[in-house]
């Protein structure tokens, strides 16, 4: 299939891939207010699993396993989606500017969780409802965006992307709406919850989310071979013997699912569904079998150090994930672009 | 393999495409469609190659519906080369041409040890070996042509169709192109049915000719024949002689008879 340099540079992508994984969940664990060393976080973990007899005292303990290991878990979860949806996105409609909000996700997720935060009036946090109401807004705007762009003879990518928009449109028109008609208190809730954080993690939104993401991740990169086929164009796919419209009924059922699932509970984090897999590309080359399982590595590791640094850098007060997805991946995002020079889908 | 085209037509709107288009090419035979732009030769292929239904009318492999067959068989049985392929860029030539086996190896597995020595073989036979690893994209047009050739007959069907194979080549490479086309035709029986615009070239490698015009066959033959019929210069509205040249046929354009004095 491939000469050799293309798979040299692919095994040197992936070591480095995972070195930064593991780099990534090292600081989720070891940096934040109370210092506890990467040493005795391993030697804690070596004695659950029965070597050695290190630990770490009860208050460290519950600082590790009850607040910063659910958070980096569901960082690593939440990466891992979003750059998988997104790099499946691209691979579908073909088109480089391609994210995983693109069929409405975003919109339909901020309409719910709006729904259930100026419902509730004047409570500190949100409802814990709200990613119920924003997994339930996220699938009705995808299947709204489905029905009117996606079925019959005649849909192609375009329609369905073109419905998208419009779906997009008409959720956020009233999600606005609904927030302009809230309490100034429920419009910064809002706001908050609208630019993403993971400050609200826990082990039960990571079970939650876990099943979603394994399934859904696996599906879009099972289908890595099926978008390389896609490459040539709809037609000349299906006239390669590419079921083309159920491969697209697959993928975009699963990347839409996963990323409802992890955005009802985090919020809108931008960027990485954009940035990721853009940047794994730019190393790997177009194949997206290599740049799918890349995704997940890459993904996770990316979202799991931005919110290492969001909820770090102006300690105690956290910045939004979403903006700091932005600040850390455009200029690495530019860089790379710089160095490698050429972008393609 | 044989593939029938019964009674064909194609209607959009108020337009018809096709009307009542009927064919028939058998094993070992190069059928080349000719005519006009806007004849009906593009939408002709691609209702063959089941991209697109038809208003009316059938389209058979070996006496099966081609829109009965799934879209894996029938990707077995032919391969459709489209008037302006989608190269993508960043794709070695080699697996560009091994996505012609997809139908083989499924979406889940990779291609076989056969699958690839199926694509080596086509990459020899159309001498591409050179050009293997380079991304297509970067191919020149006589390149990219056979490269697409390769691909489609990596495919390993016994039906090829090819959409004006030759668009922007050079003589020297629009010739190359045909005659590897037709080596393909004899030692491995394929059935092709190709659209050209050359019409001194369709005559010299096809075996059979037909001549559409606004979405009907007005003529069908021997090339020899249809070149010289005077449905030809009617249906081109321009005036064209054929002369015979150590044995083939040369179409020779006139100026267009309206406009001649």
């Amino acid at each position: 299939m491939t000469t050799n340099r293309p798979s040299r540079r692919l095994s040197v992508v992936s070591l480095f891939a995972l070195v930064f994984l593991v780099v990534a969940i090292l600081c989720g664990l070891a940096i934040g207010p109370t210092s506890i060393s990467v040493a005795t976080i391993a030697s804690d973990v070596l004695r659950r699993v029965g070597i050695g007899h290190g630990h770490l005292s009860g208050l460290d303990a519950t600082i590790i396993w009850q607040i910063r290991a659910p958070r980096m878990v569901l960082g690593l979860l939440v990466g891992a989606m979003l750059a998988v949806a997104g790099g499946t996105y691209q691979g579908v409609f073909r088109n480089p500017l391609a994210d995983p909000y693109l069929l409405g996700v975003a919109a339909g997720a901020g309409l719910g969780a709006t729904i259930a935060i100026v419902h509730d009036g004047g409570s500190v946090s949100p409802p814990s409802w709200t990613p119920l109401l924003a997994f339930i807004g996220a699938m009705v705007s995808v299947a709204l965006t489905w029905t009117i762009g996606g079925r019959g003879a005649r849909s192609t990518t375009a329609t369905l992307v073109l419905a998208g928009v419009a779906v997009a449109a008409l959720l956020t028109s009233a999600q606005t709406f609904l927030q302009q008609q809230a309490s100034a208190q429920s419009i910064a809730r809002v706001y908050i919850w609208l630019l993403g954080s993971l400050a609200t993690a826990s082990w039960t939104s990571v079970w939650s989310t876990l099943p979603y993401v394994v399934v859904c991740c696996a599906v879009c990169v099972a289908a890595g071979r099926a978008l390389d086929v896609m490459s040539v164009g709809e037609d000349e796919a299906r006239a390669l013997g590419l079921p083309v419209r159920r491969v697209r009924a697959v993928v975009i059922v699963a990347s839409s699912l996963g990323t409802a699932a992890v955005v009802s509970v985090v919020g809108l984090i931008g960027f990485v569904g954009i940035i990721v897999p853009h940047v794994v590309r730019l190393m790997v080359g177009t194949s997206y079998r290599r740049i799918l399982p890349l995704c997940v590595i890459v993904g996770a590791a990316f979202v799991v150090l931005t919110d290492t640094v969001a909820r770090t850098v102006l300690a105690p007060t956290e910045l939004p994930l979403g903006v700091v997805t932005a600040v850390i991946g455009a200029p690495v995002f530019v860089l790379i672009l710089s160095v490698r020079r050429s972008v393609t889908t | 393999m044989t593939i029938v085209v019964k009674e064909l037509s194609v209607q959009i709107g108020k337009a018809h495409i096709l009307s009542e288009v009927t064919l028939a090419v058998g094993p070992g035979t190069w059928c080349t469609v000719i005519g006009p732009n806007g004849a009906g030769k593009t939408s002709l292929l691609s209702v063959m190659a089941g991209l697109r239904r038809a208003s009316s009318g059938a389209v058979e492999i070996d006496g099966i519906d081609i829109h009965a067959l799934s879209e894996r068989d029938r990707a077995r049985r032919v391969a459709y080369v489209p008037q302006d392929p989608i190269v993508p860029p960043g794709m070695a030539a080699r697996d560009y041409v091994t996505l012609g086996r997809t139908a083989s190896h499924g979406l889940l597995r990779a291609p076989s040890r056969s699958d690839l020595d199926i694509v080596d073989g086509v990459i020899d036979r159309l001498g591409l070996g050179g050009l293997a690893t380079r991304d297509v994209a970067t191919l020149s047009g006589g390149e990219r042509q056979r490269v697409v050739l390769a691909r489609a007959l990596a495919q390993g069907t016994r039906v090829v169709l090819l959409d004006e194979p030759t668009t922007g080549l050079d003589v020297r490479h629009q010739i190359e192109m045909l005659e590897l086309l037709r080596k393909e035709v004899d030692e491995c029986e394929l059935t092709v049915v190709a659209t050209l615009h050359d019409l001194t070239l369709a005559g010299l490698f096809a075996d059979h000719m037909v001549l559409l015009h606004q979405g009907r066959v007005v003529e069908t033959g021997a090339p020899s024949t249809v070149v010289r019929s005077s449905a030809l210069s009617a249906s081109y509205e321009t005036s064209l002689q054929v002369i015979d040249v150590d044995g083939r046929d040369v179409v020779i354009p006139g100026r267009p008879l309206t406009t001649r004095q």
